[in-house]
C-alpha cells in the first residue's frame, strides 16, 4: 500500500488538536523539525506531550502555547542552549501544566507501551524530589483526559517481598512522528546510526508519520533487511523531506546548523518585542544598580551605559532584538512548505552542513 | 612559543577529573568538563578506561569535541550505538551482578553536605509547581545516581553548597548512614566524590558527610571553607599538586583544540 502523503496532508490527517503525542530524536539529533513546522502553521493544539529527550521541537511548541501537558525529563537544545527557554519562561511563569520524570522512566515507558505492558515497575525514582513532588496533581490529572490519574505509586515487588518498587503508568499515544535516514512507499524505515526511541513510538502509537530524507523503492529498502528497522505496517503515513530534521543532526546526512540554533538560543530568550523591551529596561536598571553600588568602577559603569542604550534603542524602536516570535516568523510562518524552507536555507548553507564520509558529521561548518 | 606551566581553573578541574578515573573503569560522561577529563584520562593518565553516554552510545573515542550526548561526534566514533534503554538496562545489569566497573559524572546547581543534588529547579519564593528558577530536569542523572558511584561537578560557591537543597534530583547519601537503603536504593552505590574549582570533596566513611580532601595550588582549606554553606571539615586536606606542561599541552592542542569547553585565557 502506498502510505506517500505531502507534508501538508500527512500533518492535517494524522495530527489532531488533543492527541497525545511524541516525538522522536535526542535534543539535536534527527528531531522531525520539518512535520514541527507544518504542526506549527496548520495550527493544531492541545497536545499531551510525552517529551523524551526534547529541544527546540518541544521548546517551540511550548512557546507557542500549543501544548496542554508537557510529560518532562530534559528539554534544551543541549551545547546551545543550557535550558530551553521558551520551556524555563513557561513553569516559571507558572503557565505550564507539567510533570518530570527521570529520563530513564520515561524511556522505560515509551519501551513499555511498545510492549503492550499493563504499567511498568522501576526501580528508580525513590528518594528523589522526582517520586516526592507531583507537578500535576491527583485532582488535576482526573480532569485532564489524557494524563494518567497517578504520576507513580510505591507497591511491594509481589516476586521478592519486602522489596519496594515504583509503578509508573504507560503512555496511551495517538501520534508519533519520526524523522528517518529512508523509508519507502510501504512505510518500511532504515533508521542509520542510534535509533534512540523512535522505534518504540512507531510501534506504541495509533498514527504514524515517517518523515524522510530520502525515499526509496519498497524493493530497495529491503535488499538488506538487517538495516531497517520499522516494519511498515505500523506507519500510517510516510512524507519525503530532505532536511527535514534541520536545524538538528541526521546521522551519516548531515550535522546540525550551529548559525539556526544560535540564533534560537539568542532569539527565544524574548517572547515578543514586548518582552524583549521590557526585559531589557529590567537589565539595565540592575544594571545600573551595581554599578551605582560601586562608584569609580569604569567597567560597571560602562556595562551599565551600554544596558541603557540598548534598552533605551529597543524602547524607541530603534533597535529591537530579534524575538522568538521573529523567528518563527523568519523560519515557520513565512514559509509556505518544506520546500520553500530549503530554498530560504539556501543551497550552499545546506551543503555546508553534509556529513563527510570520514568522520561521520561535517567539517566545514560554521562553527 | 606558547606557556603550558600556567593553567586555568577548569584545566585543574579536568585533570582532577582524570586522575580519579581508574584503569579499566566505564566511565559515564557526559559533555563539557567531565568528557575533557574523561578524554584526558583515555589519552594519557588511563587509556584503559572506556566512555560511555546516556544516550547509549559505548566506549566512545570522539576525534572532535561533542557538544551534546546525543552528538554526532559521539555517535560515529563509538562502539555501539544503542538505545538508551539498553544504557539503562546496563547500568541496572552491572549492579545486579555485583560489578564495581562503573564511575559517573554528573553536575548540578545545588548540593547538600551528603551529596544530594539538585538539577530541576531553584524555589526562591516559590516552590516546585511554580519555582524561580527552572532547569532541564534530570535527564539521565537520577538512574546514574540511583545504581552507580559517582563523581559530582560543581562550581564551588555558597549558594550551590547548602545544609538544605530545594529539590533532590539525583540522589547521593541521602540523610546519613543507612540513608539509600531507607529509601530503596542500592546502599553499595553512591557519591564518592565532589570536584569543584576549589577542591576535592570526599565523603566521610562513618557520618557521610562532606569534608575536604584535596584543595588545588591556587586555593586553600579557607577559601573552601569560605565558599561552602554548610559547616565542612577541612583538617584532612591536602595539596593536589597541579598538571605538568605537557598534560596542559595536549588539553589545548590535542582534546579541545577548538576551545568548546575550555577556554584559554590570552597570553
Amino acid at each position: 500500500m502506498d502510505k506517500v502523503y505531502s507534508l501538508h496532508d500527512a500533518v492535517a490527517k494524522f495530527v489532531e488538536d488533543g492527541d497525545c503525542i511524541c516525538f522522536g530524536g535526542f535534543t539535536t539529533n534527527r528531531k522531525p523539525y520539518a512535520a514541527v513546522g507544518e504542526i506549527l502553521r496548520q495550527g493544531q493544539k492541545d497536545f499531551t506531550v510525552w517529551a523524551g529527550p526534547a529541544g527546540g521541537d518541544w521548546d517551540m511548541m511550548i512557546g507557542e502555547g500549543r501544548v496542554k501537558a508537557y510529560i518532562n525529563c530534559y528539554t534544551a537544545n543541549s551545547g546551545y542552549t543550557n535550558v530551553a527557554r521558551r520551556f524555563r519562561a513557561a513553569i516559571e511563569a507558572g503557565e505550564l501544566i507539567y510533570e518530570d520524570y527521570s529520563q530513564d522512566v520515561l524511556m522505560l515507558q515509551l519501551h513499555a507501551a511498545s510492549l503492550g505492558l499493563p504499567f511498568l515497575p522501576v526501580r528508580l525514582m525513590q528518594g528523589s524530589g522526582l517520586m516526592k513532588y507531583w507537578g500535576i496533581s491527583e485532582e488535576q490529572r482526573k480532569t485532564l483526559d489524557k494524563v494518567d490519574d497517578l504520576k507513580c505509586v510505591e507497591v511491594e515487588n509481589p516476586f521478592n517481598p519486602g522489596e519496594k518498587v515504583v509503578a509508573v503508568p504507560v503512555p496511551k499515544l495517538d501520534t508519533a512522528i519520526i524523522h528517518v535516514q529512508k523509508a519507502s512507499p510501504d512505510g518500511t524505515c532504515i533508521i542509520e546510526g542510534d535509533e534512540f526511541h523512535d522505534v518504540d513510538i512507531a510501534v506504541a502509537a495509533r498514527k504514524v508519520i515517517v518523515t524522510c530524507d530520502e525515499l526509496v523503492s519498497n524493493e530497495y529498502i529491503r535488499r538488506d533487511p538487517t538495516l531497517t528497522r520499522v516494519f511498515g505496517e505500523c506507519v500510517s503515513a510516510v512524507v519525503h523531506a530532505p532536511f527535514g530534521a534541520w536545524p538538528s543532526q541526521c546521522y551519516n546526512y548531515y550535522d546540525n546548523d550551529p548559525g539556526a540554533l544560535k540564533e534560537y538560543d539568542k532569539a527565544s530568550k524574548y517572547l515578543d518585542a514586548e518582552d524583549a523591551k521590557a526585559q531589557l529596561a529590567k537589565a539595565a536598571a540592575k544594571a545600573k544598580k551595581a554599578a551605582e553600588k560601586a562608584p569609580g568602577d569604569e567597567k560597571l559603569a560602562e556595562a551599565a551605559a551600554r544596558a541603557a542604550k540598548v534598552a533605551e534603542d529597543a524602547a524607541n524602536g530603534v533597535a529591537i532584538p530579534e524575538t522568538f516570535k521573529d523567528y518563527l516568523d523568519k523560519w515557520v510562518y513565512s514559509v509556505k512548505d518544506h520546500n520553500d524552507l530549503l530554498n530560504k536555507i539556501g543551497g550552499a548553507r545546506l551543503v555546508s552542513l553534509n556529513s563527510a564520509p570520514h568522520l561521520g558529521y561535517s567539517n566545514t561548518h560554521l562553527k | 612559543m606558547a606557556d603550558y606551566t600556567k593553567y586555568t581553573k577548569q584545566e585543574m578541574q579536568a585533570y582532577a577529573i582524570a586522575k580519579n578515573i581508574k584503569e579499566n573503569q566505564i566511565v559515564i560522561v557526559g559533555t563539557g568538563l567531565p568528557l575533557i577529563g574523561a578524554s584526558l584520562a583515555k589519552a594519557a593518565v588511563c587509556p584503559s578506561c572506556h566512555p560511555i553516554v546516556e544516550s547509549g552510545l559505548m566506549d566512545c573515542d570522539p576525534v572532535e569535541v561533542p557538544r551534546s550526548v546525543g552528538d554526532n561526534r559521539f555517535m560515529a566514533h563509538c562502539a555501539v550505538q544503542w538505545p538508551n534503554i539498553r544504557f539503562i538496562g546496563f547500568e541496572a545489569n552491572e549492579w545486579l551482578h555485583d560489578e564495581d566497573r562503573l564511575i559517573a559524572f554528573i553536575g548540578g546547581a545545588q548540593i547538600d553536605p551528603y551529596g544530594n543534588v539538585n538539577s530541576t529547579c531553584i524555589y526562591g519564593d516559590g516552590d516546585y509547581v511554580k519555582p524561580k528558577t527552572r532547569f532541564t530536569g534530570s535527564g539521565g542523572a537520577n538512574g546514574i545516581a540511583t545504581y552507580c558511584n559517582t563523581i559530582i561537578m560543581m562550581q564551588h560557591q555558597k549558594r550551590r553548597f547548602m545544609e538544605k537543597i530545594d529539590y533532590i534530583t539525583s540522589c547521593g547519601w541521602m540523610d546519613g548512614p543507612g540513608g539509600r537503603e531507607r529509601a530503596g536504593l542500592p546502599g553499595n552505590r553512591g557519591p564518592q566524590m565532589v570536584v569543584t574549582d576549589l577542591g576535592i570533596m570526599k565523603f566521610d566513611e562513618q557520618t557521610k558527610r562532606m569534608y575536604l580532601a584535596y584543595y588545588y595550588p591556587f586555593s586553600s582549606p579557607e577559601m573552601v571553607k569560605e565558599n561552602t554553606g554548610f559547616d565542612i571539615d577541612v583538617s584532612r586536606a591536602e595539596l593536589m599538586e597541579g598538571p605538568s606542561p605537557e598534560i596542559i599541552k595536549l588539553i589545548r592542542e590535542v582534546i579541545d583544540p577548538g576551545q568548546a569547553f575550555i577556554k584559554v585565557p590570552k597570553e
